[in-house]
């Protein structure tokens, strides 16, 4: 009697201790910080992608409209993740997606493009990454949505069916 | 009627089982006393009376709000919905900085003030303790 | 290309793992002598594991980044040794790294018990090989290290500088030698429960892998509160942090097993014991690998975390745990008590009284660790449990701890009564009139504080006069008790006697106190080739007039752009005296810590002193007579 006992309730405790452990595992760590005042975007020099033709950030955020602002390279692995959301996001009237090529090679770029397709209105050239900085960015990839000069969300890490959501609710 | 052996032996389990009682009670006696709970601010403000133990404050600091009164520092931090002013007069971690995420230890002086002895940063930058991405996201 | 042959060499790999198992279930019955095809082919696995790490690491000192872990990891400005160290600094190079240990381990495993019965290596070798299968399986699916990045990134994306450290650079490897070998300890102890074969003989051979894995396991936790005191700039060793208390549990569960196993050499008594704390050391190490790896615990030292791994783990944990707790109810035969009786005074008794000590500070850890997790999961109540749990719980019990490991083996075994009593009694008396002489004048708990510093002395005395009175007697032994005694001795004096100040500075600002005076007397900035330091300049004079200038720095980062402080440390045999600062955004105040810290390098030089009594003890052919 005493020996069967024992043996089922060891079972019964490292069950509890796997289920606890398992639920545990669902609330991860990884946190994303969000702006939540809404901040003036940074004024830069830069170069258009195509044409290379010097241009100003004045010159590229003007009008009521929304633009969304994404940080992207050919060679970071989770910017084709979010690429479809991108060319969803481009068939939207109300936005106007800007490329920031970051740190990136022109013909490894250029070839992203044609085989991913282009889902921005205008890319600019960032090469060193000083742009990013003044951003305030973490890293490839990265999105931020901009009103009236205004940063309004930041999303860090590639795109996604929830921020993709949150983006059009925003964008109403 | 029983052995001596067997004496022995029942004599050693009810030790055991008195040892084992005694060590799980000990140590769910002192987690009672030593546990730190945490709080956001907004839920300070819903506390119905004010607790006397340690408790932790997580939350941003306020973007303008760090400043050095009688070399005593002293922030806001904000869950966005509510704000708790904080003294404190300690270690400064290298990630503390406005608009960052941040968790300090200590005692409630009222529902507005807050006396840190510890303030705590992570190693990373983009990593928040998980009571703090809760306590923002709940809003 | 290096990538390439390292990713098919861990698919060899598996593929030798299915013909090793296959071989030895043949070899199990039909021949007397162990296949040497079996060893030549764990040689084979080990040979493929060896080339697919050393393609990881080329592939860090190339700066190939093609591959996604170096690009994720690394960057063309580190120095070569960084790079190299980088290899197992990030989740999927110590996962390789594991997983060579782990075949490693077998292979002399196999070599080195030539006269161990065939039945029983055999079934070590499995169990090892579910394992070993285990964390390939793991790296293959879900942490492959040789992910390909297409097209190749120009650059990395560099090493938390935090981790840039020469400490931390060999702490991983031996940490993981430490908890990998507890895993020889679980296969082999399982087989000699399958096997019926728990003897005296076995019990003196794997005493020596418990000593290997206790002895790497105490360098490994060594390293890292080395690191932590150096690096982090928090002015402790030990924070009783979630990552610090998981490599904790195990090594209290070894230290426990290498006693027992010891009586278990000399009596044969205590076997179902030892089983079960063979199991529990190699549970918990990986419970710890669990813990760290899955983020499930809030700790400050961060690691990138992934559910999905996380997941993996822990299913493979309860495999584990369930396939030991049935083979050990079904194969286990309970010894036969009755011709062995214990006797009140006997150094069983002792050893005994010890094991119930460890356990007891095992589960205070264990509860102090999980509690959180339990909580949230149960009522999302958010808590943590800080140091004042641990220090409540753990250190009123190292009083009768200390004492039972100063006498305790002193008796003999089976039976015996304590000798030169006047030698201990008095003793005794002298650590109790030093430590009221040294606590008499301090502002603290005196009572508790002098019985608590009398334990450590009269723990101290004993073992120093077991030295010269039976010479070489048990070495090993009183050098291990010896040095735990200078280990806890400088804890107590490190905590009683540090005091620090922390505020806050402007330049040419003075700080003024009692005792004190701080003068922060200049600033100046310096461009290094991947961080720039500011580094401030303070003169600090003491009571005596005894003048000592600090510089500590604070380093900003460019890649990843990260600041952090380093601390101006000055060490001398008695104390050491740190100093951190930091930058208050917006404000032209700096924050200041200086702390004097007692005794800090004898924590170190005692850990090391354990660590050779373990060598010591693994290098004795005999023991005792």
């Amino acid at each position: 009697m005493k020996t069967k006992i024992f043996p089922l309730f060891l079972i019964f405790t490292f069950s509890i201790i796997f289920f606890v452990f398992y639920k545990g595992l669902q609330n991860t760590n990884i946190y994303t910080p969000e702006i939540k005042s809404e901040t003036k975007i940074p004024n830069f020099d830069t170069k258009e992608f195509f044409s290379k033709d010097k241009i100003n950030s004045d010159q590229i955020f003007i009008g009521r409209d929304y633009y969304l602002l994404n940080i992207w390279a050919s060679w970071c692995i989770p910017c084709k993740e979010e690429h479809k959301y991108l060319m969803d996001l481009s068939k939207k009237e109300n936005i106007k997606i800007i490329g920031q090529n970051y740190k990136d090679n022109f013909d490894n770029a250029k070839n992203f493009l044609i085989n991913l397709d282009n889902p921005y209105d205008l890319i600019f050239f960032d090469n060193d990454g000083t742009i990013a900085i003044e951003w305030g960015a973490y890293g490839v990839p990265e999105t931020f949505l901009i009103k009236n000069n205004l940063i309004i969300k930041k999303i860090i890490g590639p795109l996604n069916e929830k921020s993709l959501s949150e983006i059009k609710e925003l964008t109403k | 009627m029983y052995g001596r052996k067997v004496k022995l032996r029942f004599f050693f389990i009810f030790l055991i089982a008195v040892t084992l009682s005694l060590t799980i009670f000990l140590i769910l006696k002192s987690l009672e006393e030593n546990v730190v709970y945490f709080k956001s601010p907004s839920e300070i403000k819903t506390l119905s009376e004010m607790q006397q133990k340690k408790i932790r404050i997580g939350g941003m600091v306020k973007t303008d709000s760090i400043s050095i009164v009688n070399k005593e520092l002293s922030f806001v931090i904000t869950d966005f919905k509510s704000e708790i002013n904080v003294v404190y007069s300690g270690l400064i971690p290298n990630l503390f900085e406005e608009g960052k995420g941040v968790v300090a230890e200590g005692f409630l002086k009222d529902e507005n003030f807050f006396s840190a002895t510890k303030i705590l940063a992570k190693h990373d930058e983009n990593y928040m303790p998980p009571e703090v991405k809760a306590a923002l996201e709940e809003k | 290309m290096s990538s390439l042959i390292g990713y098919y060499s861990l698919i060899f790999g598996v593929g030798v793992s299915i013909l090793v198992i296959f071989f030895s279930i043949k070899n199990f019955n039909d021949t007397q002598k162990l296949d040497t095809k079996v060893i030549s082919l764990v040689f084979l696995q080990l040979l493929f594991v060896i080339i697919s790490f050393s393609g990881l690491i080329l592939s860090f000192v190339n700066s190939d980044f093609s591959n996604e872990t170096v690009f994720n990891h690394s960057h063309t400005t580190k120095p070569l040794f960084y790079k190299i160290s980088g290899t197992w600094g990030n989740h999927e190079g110590s996962l390789l790294l594991w997983l060579l240990v782990l075949t490693l381990f077998i292979f002399v495993f196999l070599l080195r018990s030539k006269n161990q019965p065939k039945q029983y290596k055999i079934l070590t070798l499995l169990f090892q090989q579910i394992i070993i299968v285990g964390f390939f399986i793991f790296l293959i699916q879900t942490s492959n290290p040789f992910n390909h990045v297409f097209p190749v990134p120009k650059e990395g994306l560099g090493l938390n500088p935090i981790l840039q450290d020469p400490a931390l650079a060999i702490h991983p490897p031996i940490l993981y030698l430490g908890y990998v070998g507890t895993s020889i300890i679980f296969s082999s102890a399982l087989a000699a429960v399958c096997s019926n074969n728990i003897t005296k003989i076995w019990a003196s051979h794997i005493k020596k892998w418990v000593l290997v894995s206790w002895i790497f396991l105490t360098l490994g936790i060594l390293l890292g509160s080395i690191w932590a005191y150096y690096e982090l700039g928090w002015g402790g060793f030990w924070f009783w942090d979630p990552v610090e208390n998981v490599s904790l549990m195990p090594w209290f569960a070894l230290t426990t097993l290498l006693h027992c196993v010891l009586v278990l050499e000399k009596k044969l008594i205590l076997t179902s014991w030892v089983v079960v704390l063979s199991i529990a050391t190699f549970t918990l190490s990986m419970c710890g690998t669990f813990l760290v790896r899955s983020g499930i615990l809030n700790s400050v030292h961060t690691f990138a975390n992934d559910p999905e791994r996380g997941l993996y783990i822990l299913i493979f944990l309860f495999i584990l745990i369930f396939l030991s707790f049935f083979i050990f109810l079904i194969f286990h035969k309970s010894e036969n008590n009755n011709s062995k009786t214990f006797y009140l005074l006997s150094k069983e008794t002792s050893i005994l009284v010890n094991n119930w000590f460890m356990m007891y500070f095992l589960s205070v850890v264990l509860i102090g660790t999980i509690y959180p997790i339990f909580l949230e999961v149960i009522s999302s109540q958010k808590i943590s449990v800080g140091p004042p749990f641990f220090n409540k719980l753990i250190l009123p019990f190292l009083i009768p701890f200390m004492l039972a490991m100063a006498i305790g083996p002193k008796l003999k075994w089976i039976k015996s009564d304590i000798e030169d009593k006047i030698y201990l009694i008095s003793f005794f008396v002298i650590s109790l009139i030093l430590s009221v002489l040294i606590i008499r004048n301090l502002d603290i708990n005196f009572l508790y504080n002098s019985i608590l510093i009398t334990a450590a002395f009269y723990l101290f005395f004993i073992t120093l006069r077991d030295f010269f009175h039976r010479k070489y007697r048990n070495l090993p032994q009183i050098t291990a008790h010896f040095s735990f005694s200078i280990l806890i001795l400088s804890i107590l004096f490190n905590n009683i006697f540090s005091f620090e100040v922390i505020t806050n500075l402007k330049i040419n600002e003075t700080y003024q106190a009692q005792n004190l005076k701080i003068n922060f007397e200049s600033i100046e900035q310096e461009n290094k080739q991947n961080f720039k330091a500011i580094r401030g300049k303070f003169v600090v004079e003491d009571q005596n007039g005894l003048i000592e200038v600090m510089k500590p720095e604070l380093r900003i980062y460019n890649q990843p752009n990260i600041v952090t402080s380093e601390a101006d440390i000055k060490t001398n045999i008695f104390t050491d005296k740190f100093m951190t600062m930091n930058y208050v955004q917006n404000q032209d105040y700096f924050n200041i810590r200086y702390q004097v810290k007692p005794f800090m390098i004898w924590i170190w030089i005692s850990t090391i002193l354990l660590c050779f009594s373990g060598c010591l003890s693994l290098i004795r052919k005999k023991y005792e007579n």
